[in-house]
């Protein structure tokens, strides 16, 4: 009976699986692994991997509410941590970011465009400008690696913007929460969310009540991108230098920590809190892989059977859920 | 009422998808305060024709006055604030908003806070349960649950509820009495009239002839993508309207071939 009056609260909030799923593991990871995964270091270090992926995952949710799909998020991680390095070392780190934000702007601005303006199906696009933008930034490192010398890591944007520390946290997950409550806002509480998850729910239904859907679905390409740039700057910021290959297979992450968060591919529902925990649970997988020393061959087969079992359990519960 | 100039006048209107020839030199004029029915079989071109007036496709030549200007550009918004509201048979509202965000879905009320819009939940929800109690939707429905739950009846008085809501100076109804029981029909169709009366344009679209002569002042049947008759309902009968409509299929078939 006391799981009957459930029912309901799983039915309306999508991100509970994934919730459940995220303390499970959590439990269980700290039972077995001795301290090695459950300490301060560790988890300070799960939420600074948690909070890069995460940006870009919100980014993904957006593009992912309005129907279509952005795979060339992993891509445009690396160009705005490129930008970003390449920059800092001569101007200020904030301006260095600014440019990075914008780069990762007109990457969206491009998926967006060819998306709204061909009608060409997003999942192509973005994955020709994931293949043009990795290409370009392997081609600008030509092998090397952007990095900023350990004695100019200083300076209070540098610390702000990914390369400090604040209460033990890094500076990261600050901007995460602040683009956590931000985006929340505006999706639930600005016309801008309503008509963004309306083009998702319905694009002709949307389009009939005078929603401009193409300027809506162009915008959400355009956050995620800049999302997406901003998650690569302070991910070169923890690191002081990037190559690139930084952000492969992100997008991949970012994507999986979306559906695992209860958004609907199809579009028109969405969790940002849900995709979060999903980024949580990925970045906390792989934490656990590492300190537990499993061989780095099994690692990706171990943590894609993780990510299988993680969205058939959170199926399961919703179909239970749905079922009188 | 015919000496005042239309409030919407069609030229010569044509509309290609690819080779498909939807629309055919159509020419037709809508004037404030009549009812005119649209009738025509499946495919005649109805829809087609309505949905360039309320601005979801561009028309390949021809033009459209409203209020005797010339419209340029063809989107549901700009139809949407001039005053052209829709009724569409199978788009209006997105199952995964609820009902108060539907309602005002392309409109809504804001309330500036350091010059951000927020939504103005209050407003939004008020003007939706008062449709929702005056269309008499099941008690249990409120303001903030998604459409998802309504039944197409329901669905159909949301629709209409709003376009009655909202200050407007055309409501074009397609189909609007598809899926409601025989009392719901007799609702829509007084407030058809209602709105007629205060001075509206209604079109009204549906297959029925013999429903919307009682209703209409005039009547147009279209057929294959051409206008094949335009007259008011006191100069025909439903009966003889009926028979045009299936005469000029026919004629149209023979002179095609």
């Amino acid at each position: 009976m006391a799981l009957a009056a459930i029912k309901p609260i799983v039915r309306r909030h999508a991100e509970i699986g994934i919730v459940l799923i995220a303390v499970l593991l959590v439990v269980v990871f700290a039972l077995s692994s001795e301290g090695r995964w459950a300490n301060a270091y560790n988890i300070g270090t799960i939420l600074q991997v948690t909070a890069t992926l995460g940006l870009m995952t919100l980014g993904v949710a957006l593009v992912i509410a309005s129907g279509e799909i952005d795979i060339s998020v992993g891509s445009t991680f690396g160009i705005g941590a490129l930008v970003y390095l390449w920059l800092a070392l001569r101007v200020d780190p904030a301006l260095a970011a600014l440019a990075a934000l914008t780069a990762g702007g007109l990457i969206g601005a491009v998926n967006g465009w060819l998306v709204t303006r061909t009608g060409t199906p997003s999942l192509i696009v973005t994955l020709g400008t994931l293949m043009i933008f990795r290409g370009i930034a392997i081609a600008l490192t030509s092998g090397f690696a952007f990095s900023i010398p350990y004695k100019d890591r200083t300076g209070i944007s540098y610390r702000l913007l990914g390369g400090g520390e604040i209460l033990g946290l890094n500076t990261s997950v600050i901007w995460l929460v602040l683009m956590l409550v931000v985006l929340g806002a505006m999706l639930r509480l600005m016309p801008w969310g309503n008509r963004l998850l309306a083009v998702g729910g319905s694009s002709d239904s949307a389009l009939s009540r005078g929603v401009r859907v193409d300027r809506v679905k162009f915008s959400a390409f355009v956050f995620c991108g800049t999302l997406a740039a901003l998650g690569g700057v302070l991910e070169a910021g923890k690191l002081g230098s990037a190559d690139g290959s930084m952000g492969r297979l992100m997008e991949l992450q970012a994507i999986a920590a979306c559906v695992l968060g209860g958004c609907l591919l199809a579009g028109g529902r969405i969790s940002l809190i849900g995709a979060l925990t999903g980024a949580f649970v990925l970045s906390s997988i792989q934490s656990y892989l590492v300190v537990m020393s499993v061989r780095p061959q099994w690692f990706m087969v171990l943590l894609g059977l993780i990510v299988v079992a993680a969205a058939l359990g959170d199926r399961s519960l919703r179909q239970w859920a749905l079922r009188r | 009422m015919t000496q005042k100039p239309p409030l919407i006048s069609v030229r010569n209107l044509n509309l290609y998808f690819g080779a498909f020839h939807a629309l055919r030199d159509v020419s037709v004029d809508f004037h404030a305060g009549e009812m005119v029915g649209l009738v025509g079989d499946n495919g005649a071109g109805k829809t087609t024709l309505i949905r360039v007036l309320c601005g979801i496709h561009a028309p390949s030549s021809g033009e459209v006055y409203f209020d005797g200007r010339k419209v340029d550009t063809f989107h549901p918004k700009n139809a949407i604030d001039q005053g052209i509201e829709t009724i569409q048979q199978s788009v209006g509202l997105c199952d995964n908003l609820s009902i108060a965000r539907n309602f005002y879905l392309g409109r809504e009320p804001v309330r500036r806070i350091l010059g951000i819009p927020l939504l103005d939940f209050a407003r939004m929800r008020e003007m939706s349960t008062r449709v929702i109690r005056q269309f008499g939707l099941r008690d249990n429905v409120s303001a903030d649950d998604d459409v998802e739950r309504l039944s197409g009846g329901e669905r159909q008085s949301i629709k209409i509820g709003r376009a009655v809501e909202f200050k407007n100076r055309v409501v074009i109804m397609d189909e609007p009495t598809n899926h409601l029981s025989v009392r719901e029909r007799e609702h829509v169709n007084e407030l058809a009239r209602q709105l007629r009366d205060q001075g509206l344009l209604v079109i009204y679209i549906t297959h029925d002839i013999f429903q919307v002569h009682r209703l209409a002042d005039r009547i147009v049947i279209m057929e294959n993508g051409q206008k094949i008759e335009d007259t008011t309902t006191d100069r025909m009968s439903a009966e003889d309207l009926e028979a045009v409509i299936r005469h000029g299929g026919r004629v149209v078939e023979k002179a095609e071939a």
